[in-house]
């Protein structure tokens, strides 16, 4: 699986012995359309992931600033993990507000599945 | 002169191109955090700013005449409240501006911006297809923002506004 480079944004993958999928996000999401980008690239994570019934684990921590669009391409993330029994976990930095306010909103989609988590570092 | 009494003002008109959208974002919070000590309040202000600039991008009317231009201003003062405004042409027979004041109307109707922020979230995830606009935008600027919005159209140009309240984002 290769990392993403798009514009001002970057995601690195690194794959733990465990199976789980680490992608950190690094730097701005901020193109006009990011779920033309990130749609096709988390489709092929998805695959990657289900070949090896391992899981995802998308870290937030680093990146400077996400555009909503981005949080529209997420929410989708999340459904289709869920519907493909894909276990997501979001990683996120509380102590920045911006953040505990984007990503304690999505805590929306939790549920008893165990298939959606939000963790901050 | 106290702090509290510092007043600012940014006002400009701006070529229509998406990468002006970060650039104006990330000025406009460079600005406030030489300014301010309150980060987040400062992140607040450029994330309301980047994302009334990109509806204005998205949904302004940059084909008919010479109308390539569109107008940010930000003013306020320190401790107070922050109106962030961005002003694009329409065209005349465009939904767009309807359904921007009907956005805006739905996202007020709610007693509290983040619960008007969790209900758009989840229409959009029941929806399978992309709506064009999601609006996502706007309610992120009600809930995150801590603001008050407002739209008016007049001759041909939509103004949307953000009214920031500065006071209880740094208290939040």
């Amino acid at each position: 699986m290769h990392n993403l480079q798009s514009g001002d944004l970057t995601i690195e993958v690194a794959e733990a012995p465990d199976g789980v999928m680490r992608c950190t996000w690094k730097g701005k999401s901020n193109e006009r359309n990011p779920p033309e980008i990130l749609k096709p690239w988390f489709e092929k994570l998805l695959a990657s992931v289900g070949e090896k019934q391992g899981s995802i684990e998308m870290h937030f921590e680093k990146i400077e600033h996400f555009n909503s669009s981005t949080i529209t391409a997420l929410i989708r993330l999340i459904q289709i993990c869920r519907k493909t029994n894909v276990k997501l976990v979001m990683v996120y930095d509380q102590s920045l507000k911006w953040q505990r306010l984007s990503f304690d909103a999505l805590r929306v989609f939790e549920k008893n599945d165990d298939l959606f988590h939000l963790r901050f570092a | 002169m106290s702090n509290d009494a510092f007043g600012f003002s940014i006002d400009m008109t701006v070529r229509n191109e998406w990468r002006n959208v970060d650039l104006l974002r990330t000025s406009v919070q460079n600005c406030f955090t030489a300014v301010f000590a309150d980060v987040d309040g400062c992140h607040a202000i450029a994330m309301v700013t980047g994302e009334l600039l990109e509806n204005a991008l998205k949904y302004g009317d940059w084909v008919s005449g010479d109308r390539a231009m569109f107008r940010l201003r930000v003013h306020g003062q320190l401790n107070q409240v922050v109106e962030v405004s961005v002003q694009n042409p329409l065209k005349a027979d465009d939904a767009n501006g309807n359904t921007l004041v009907k956005a805006i109307e739905w996202i007020n109707s709610f007693p509290k911006p983040e619960a008007a922020y969790r209900a758009r979230m989840l229409q959009i995830a029941q929806n399978d297809e992309d709506e064009s606009p999601s609006r996502l935008g706007l309610v992120r600027i009600a809930f995150e923002g801590n603001c008050r919005l407002a739209a008016k159209i007049v001759d041909g140009h939509v103004t949307v506004t953000a009214a920031l309240d500065l006071s209880s984002s740094a208290a939040g």
